[in-house]
Order: C-alpha cells, then structure tokens, then sequence
C-alpha cells in the first residue's frame, strides 16, 4: 500500500506519458538529429543543475513553503567560489568550500527569516533573491573567467558517458527519494505542509525543520551553481537569473502543490525533464525558444486545471 | 407560506433525501433536526438554490411548482440562509459586509457612505443591535457576527430565514439574544426554519419540529407533542445518550496532574489536579478561559506565572513538545484546522505524535499500517481501510483517529476539547464509551465540553471555570445543571464572598 495515495501518483503517470509521447515523436521528425547518445547527454548535461535544485525545492514546497532565492545563491554561490580561487588566490578546494559556506549561510538567513521573524516566504525570498544577485554582481562583474584547469575539470569529467554534474544529481535525487520517502526528520516536512498548526500540536519542530530545509536548499543551489561554474570554467554573475521561477513551475509541474504537503522527487525529476526536454525539441526543430516559455506556460496551467477539475469530481 | 412535498435528491453513491415533505407558515419557527448526514443541509441548500432536487415539488409564497435555480434566484425570491459558518469579511465594514453586491451607489457609480450606513443602522435597529456600521466585522464578537449574517438575511427582505446551527459557537446570554431575535422576526410574519443539534434550544425556540433520519421522512411534530428522549428515538433509534454510567472510580489516588497556580493575560491562578481513572469536565461559558487552560497545559499558550506538575514532578513545559513528552495528550476543538492532517491518511494521521516507533532512518510502513489497523478495530472506526484520505472519514471517525493517536503515545494524561462538537448522535455515545474506557485503563481524563447533558453524562467531577478563574468543582452525585450554571455565571460579587 503506497504511502502517498494514488491521485498524486497520477501527475507522475501523466508526466511520463508526455515525456514519452514527446520522444517519440521528436524521433520519428527528427530521425538523424533527436535520437542520438550525443543529444540525450546534451539535454541530461542542461537539466542536471536544474534537477539538483528541484530536489531542495520540491522539499520546501511539500514543507508548504518556497524559496525563490534560489537563483540569487546559485550565481553567488559561483561566484564566490570563482573569486576566492582567482581573486583572492586560494587553493580551489578551499574557495569551493567557501562557496557552498557561503550559500548555506544564505539559505540559514532565508529560513531563520521564514521560520523566526515569521515573514512570509514570498516576501522575504524576494528580499534575499535581490540581496544575493547583488552580491554575485558586485563580487564577480560580469563574470569571472579562465577559471583554474583543478577546478573546471572535475565539472567536464564523464563517466559511462555522463558528465560529473550529471552524477551530482543523480546522487543528490536518490538522496532525496530516500530521505523523503523513508526518514523520520524528513517525513515530517509532510505534515507541516498539511497542517502547521497540527503539526506544531503533534510535538512536530515545525520552525527548527523549516530553517533546516532553507538551509539544505541553499547548500544545494550553491553546489550547483558551483558545479556550472566548473563544468563552464567560467563564474558567471547573472548565471542563476530566473532559476527559481524555472525551478518552481518544474516542481509544480511534477506535482508539488503551492498549499504543500504533497509531491515527491520522482516528480520534480520528471518536471525538470519534461521541460528540458521540451527546451531541446524546439531546439532541434529550430523553433523561437520564446515557444519554450509559452508551451511549459500552457502545460503548467492545464496540468494543474486538469487536478482541480479530477478533485471537484471526487 | 412554503410547501416542499416529495422531495428525492441523489448524490453519487446516496440518496441524500428520498421524499421529504416541509412546510412553513409565515410567523412561525419550524425547527429541522437528525444526525448528520441525515439530509438537513441538502434540504436546506436546495432551498437556497445550491442544488436541484431530482424530484418533488416546491411552492413558495402562493407560486405553485417553482424551481429555483441558483441563489441569486433564491435571494430574489426572499430565502435567506444564516450559515454555521460565517460568511463575512472580516477586514471590511459591518455596512460594507450586509450590502455585499448591493450598496447604494450614486450615478456614476461611487458608492454613497452615509445612505449605506443609515441602511444599515435601520436594519440593526430593527434586530436591536447596537453597533457602528462602520466597524470591520473582525472586530465584532461571534455573536454579533452572527447578528451581522442576519442583517444580511433582512436586506434582502427575506419572506424565509433559514438558520443553520447558530447557537454553535455562542454563549448562552448570547444565545437568549439571538432567540429575542428570532422571535422579533418570527413576530414581525417571517417564517424561519431552525437546524440545531441542541435538542433543548428546540423547545425553546420552535413550534414544529421536523425529523429527518438518513435522508428519510420521520414525522412533524407540535414539541408539545414530543420530549428530547423522544426526538433522539426518532433521530437514532435508541434511548439513553445521556445516561450516565456509573463507573467503579478508584479510590482517591495521587494525582497524575497537578496545575499550580498557572496565570497568563486571561487565566487567574488557576489550581486543580486529576488522578489517573478520573474523568474532569471543565465546564463553563464561552470565554471562560477553558481552552486556553488546555492551551496553557499542553504548552501552547505561555503562561506567565504558576506551574504543571505530572506525576509529583514538575516539567516545564514551554511548547507542545514539553507536553507530549511529559505524558500530556490534547484533542483540539477544532479538529480539522488544529488536528487533522486532512490530505493525509488514516495510518499517516495515527503516526503523527509518534514517528520515531516507525524508525528514524528507515521507517517501516509494514509497521505504519499494521498498527493503524490495530486502533482502527479497537476503537473501530469507519474506514475501508488504514491508507483512506482522513478527510473523507464523518466527524466521529476523525475524532477517533485523533484518540488513537494520543493512545498510540499512551500519554497519562488526555485533554479533550468539545468532544462531540460537530459528532452525530451515534457517534457521540461510542465517543462517551471510550472515554470511559481510557479512565477506566487509567488514563486521567480532562473533557472540556459546554454541553451540560454531556458533561453531567461523563464526568466523575466537574470544575466549573468563569473569567479565567476557577468558579468552584463539583462531584459528580451533586452536580446538576442549575448547580453548573450557577457557578458559570455567577458574578463578581459573590466570588469575592465566596
């Protein structure tokens, strides 16, 4: 008997089916081009930062909350880390270190202002979102380039024909599927999406797990955004604009609901894909990548259209 | 003035009404009682054009066969409905929430203050309510809330006021004022249909009653012509609800809980202590601070002065976490918004207070489930199985899924907050008969309920609580519901004398 009933499953079921639909149409237009070990590893390459951040978000979101400073850390994150080696000459383990120290002190803030002050998290992300894309920019200019070969190379190394942040996420999702599928701590962020106040009566931590999920966030969209940093070579400032509302329709997409408590990491892997996946094939059919946005648009509203209409029918 | 005959209405899976028959003559309180799910509120909601009935004829104010669409129509027609819960805006004006969709508004459009509050007091006068129309409805009590919805009913000149459970949330004085209400608009040639759980209110209040039973007819009477005992036969089909069991009560142990003279900004040092076995109702009136003891208690409310002493030892207790550890169980009011985690399912639910039995770092659901079938045969609840929607389970289920939590900690102590609010008849006796159970394991039992039959049907001793303070305890064998109220309200004065 699973856990998580049926209905949730069903965004999942509907997601693979599209993924598959769309892959096997993209094949049959796209014979020569689609198809192909080289463009798959291309779209997995794109999407591995992505997914690596939907696991963080879709915990907050199923804790009931999000962040969307996401994008802010992920460029300071690099940048940062881009800076210490370059800049201020550490030796690169030490400025990656800093990086992630960096961005885990963001998401610290985020939660403590969440879970303490009690701002709501639309809000105060907002501010921290501004904050951090700042910092990026005054720290790194434009960028920072020629990053050192120890760093980047670790970020271009393949195995078994994936490249390393590809691994990263892999890793990083069946961490997740497991913690939130089967850990005590992690399960809890269930509950609080349900019902905060239950869950606060039930001897639930309630503000303790919310800044501890903040924080993980910000250590994963960090270890991102260093990771890009590295498989580029390059700390680009302005890298993670516009992530977290990518992130967020990716997740939600998938499953997650913005009222929380429900979502799992097949699904945010699955939103992730769907929409890299969309992003390739109008690449590949050499259509405006403005249609990206508007298809993922049309998709997210009906998606979730198509819930409503199957719980008003229950 | 209203005529329904053979009304049927049907919902997936249930037929909601199968030929009922109401009517309503003008100046008159027909009153609508059974359990839940019996079909009031779809009678009712058919009535205000929510739904369509699938057969049945109704004839409204001389219009024979009329159908009534949609509650625009209704409203048109002069039906009105106080719901149980309120419908207001409570960040807007009094006037702004009685004229919703029709404030008086100038030619181009702009809507004209001093006409809608003049409107408005007009309407309040009429209902003796003495409120500025200006005031937001947030910071009106719940009585006065309620006078609001009915200001409501009235502007639209409403020929039928429909009341459903309004006295659910009100104190008594509150409610005398409500009845004075109704009877001014019963008076003034409106016809009213009153729904109500409490039975006594009905003969208070209304010159027929109507009796509905799993969506079928059981017969009008004058409440001349019937007794409570009499309308819960009708309603349930058995005797004896509040019956009160005599149970063998241990003798007097050392208490299990001990609250020492706990104050905060509403509740005035406040000592009382429970033993294990022991059933203790705190009775008293809405805002008598009961809640917030339980509050306070549990360590959800922080006191300012005063301590919790569980078994001999003190534990301080500063947030539920204390207090759970400690061996303190508490079954909120409101169980849907402080309770239940509604989207998840029974074995979930089961779990919440007690996840570390299931494992921390790999939980088992083989585990999960099996124990949530164990509490789903002991206290039998209704469900197909541990991995239903809890939302899906009827009150009294959900209240037993929130027990089986507690038990599955096997607190000492548990707190229950109006047990039965909410709960149909049957179930309200099989919630009484755990209850019972728990004390009679050992558990010390703290019921916080404003329904006096009730109290007086589980309680070894009652401790009456008034203005944050406690008025006096009572036992059991001297207990009677004069007695109860008297200390409820008693004033000031005498207090002091006491």
């Amino acid at each position: 008997m699973p856990v998580i009933p049926s209905r949730f499953l069903n965004r999942e079921v509907l997601l693979v089916g599209l993924i598959l639909a769309l892959i096997v149409a993209m094949s049959i237009l796209y014979p020569a081009s689609f198809p192909t070990l080289g463009n798959f590893s291309a779209i997995l390459r794109n999407l591995a930062v992505d997914g690596i951040m939907a696991c963080g978000m879709m915990m907050l979101l199923i804790a009931g909350t999000f962040d969307l400073s996401v994008g802010g850390v992920f460029s300071m994150a690099g940048v940062v880390a881009g800076w210490l080696m370059k800049n201020a000459g550490f030796p690169v383990p030490v400025a990656v270190l800093g990086g992630l120290g960096v961005s885990i002190l963001g998401g610290l803030i985020n939660g403590v202002i969440v879970a303490r002050v009690r701002v709501n998290a639309l809000i105060a992300t907002l501010g921290t979102m501004g904050i951090y894309r700042g910092i990026a920019i005054l720290l790194g200019g434009p960028g920072i380039n020629f990053l050192p070969r120890s760093f980047s190379d670790p970020g271009q190394a393949v195995l078994l024909g994936l490249q390393a942040p590809v691994w990263l996420m892999i890793l990083v999702a069946a961490l997740f599927q497991y913690l939130l599928s089967r850990n005590r701590l992690f399960r809890q962020y269930y509950y609080i999406g349900n019902n905060p106040t239950a869950a606060l009566l039930s001897g639930i931590n309630v503000p303790r797990l919310q800044i501890m999920a903040f924080t993980i966030m910000g250590f994963l969209a960090g270890l991102s955004g260093i990771a890009f940093a590295s498989r580029i070579g390059t700390s680009v400032s302005i890298a993670g604009d516009g992530a977290e509302l990518r992130i967020i329709t990716a997740v939600i997409l998938g499953g997650a609901s913005l009222t929380g408590g429900k979502g799992s990491i097949w699904g945010a892997l699955l939103g992730v894909g769907f929409v890299a996946l969309i992003n390739n094939a109008l690449i590949i059919a050499s259509v405006s990548a403005y249609w990206q946005s508007i298809i993922t648009g049309v998709v997210l509203v009906a998606a979730v259209s198509l819930d409503r209409f199957m719980q008003s029918n229950d | 003035m209203l005529r329904m005959t053979g009304i049927r209405k049907a919902f997936p899976g249930v037929q909601a009404l199968a030929g009922i028959d109401f009517d309503t003559q003008a100046g008159e309180v027909h009153a609508l009682v059974g359990e839940n799910g019996a079909g009031k509120s779809t009678l009712m909601h058919i009535l205000a054009g929510v739904h369509r009935p699938d057969a049945g004829r109704i004839a409204f104010n001389g219009q024979e066969g009329i159908e009534i669409s949609d509650e625009q129509h209704a409203r048109r027609l002069g039906i009105a409905i106080v719901y149980q819960e309120r419908s207001l805006f409570s960040l807007l004006s009094v006037a702004e929430n009685i004229f919703v969709n029709n404030q008086p508004v100038n030619r181009v459009g702009g809507i004209v203050r001093k006409e809608l509050y003049a409107r408005t007091t007009e309407l309040l006068d009429r209902i003796s309510v003495k409120v500025h129309p200006g005031t937001p409805v947030g910071k009106l009590s719940a009585a006065q809330q309620q006078m609001v919805e009915i200001g409501k009913a009235l502007s639209i000149n409403a020929r039928l006021v429909i009341f459903d459970e309004p006295t659910a949330a009100l104190t008594r004085t509150e409610t005398n004022v409500l009845f004075r209400v109704i009877r001014q608009l019963k008076d003034s040639g409106v016809g009213i249909v009153y729904i109500s759980h409490r039975l006594e209110e009905i003969f208070e209040i209304a010159g027929r009653v109507t009796v509905l039973k799993d969506g079928q007819y059981q017969g009008t009477l004058s409440v001349t012509d019937t007794s409570p005992a009499d309308l819960v036969m009708r309603m349930v089909g058995r005797k004896g609800l509040y019956q009160h069991v005599d149970r063998s009560i241990p003798a007097k142990l050392k208490p299990v809980l001990e609250v020492k003279g706990v104050s905060d900004g509403k509740l005035r040092d406040i000592h009382f202590s429970v033993s294990p076995g022991e059933i203790v109702a705190l009775a008293g009136l809405a805002g008598a601070g009961r809640t917030e003891l339980a509050l306070a208690i549990f360590g959800a409310r922080p006191i300012s002065s005063g301590s919790i002493a569980i078994e001999g030892k003190v534990v301080p207790v500063v947030s539920p976490r204390d207090a759970i550890a400690a061996g303190i169980g508490y079954l909120p009011e409101d169980r849907k918004e402080m309770g239940l985690f509604l989207e998840m399912n029974v074995a979930e639910n089961i779990a919440a207070a007690r996840l570390s039995y299931f494992g921390s770092w790999w939980m088992s659901r083989a585990k999960l489930f099996e124990t949530a079938r164990t509490y789903i045969g002991r206290l039998r609840i209704a469900t197909p199985d541990a991995s239903r929607t809890v939302r899906k389970l009827s009150g009294g289920n959900q209240q037993k899924v929130l027990l089986s939590r507690w038990l599955l900690r096997d607190q000492l102590v548990l707190i229950v907050d109006e047990p039965t609010r909410g709960i149909d008849v049957g179930a309200k006796a099989e919630i009484y008969a755990l209850l019972r159970d728990l004390a009679d394991q050992g558990k010390a039992v703290i019921v916080i309920s404003s329904d006096l039959p009730e109290v007086l049907a589980i309680a070894d001793r009652i401790v009456v609580m008034r203005l944050g303070r406690i008025a006096g305890e009572l036992l059991r064998a001297e207990a009677t519901e004069e007695n109860i109220m008297r200390l409820a309200s008693m004033r000031v004065e005498e207090t002091a004398c006491r």
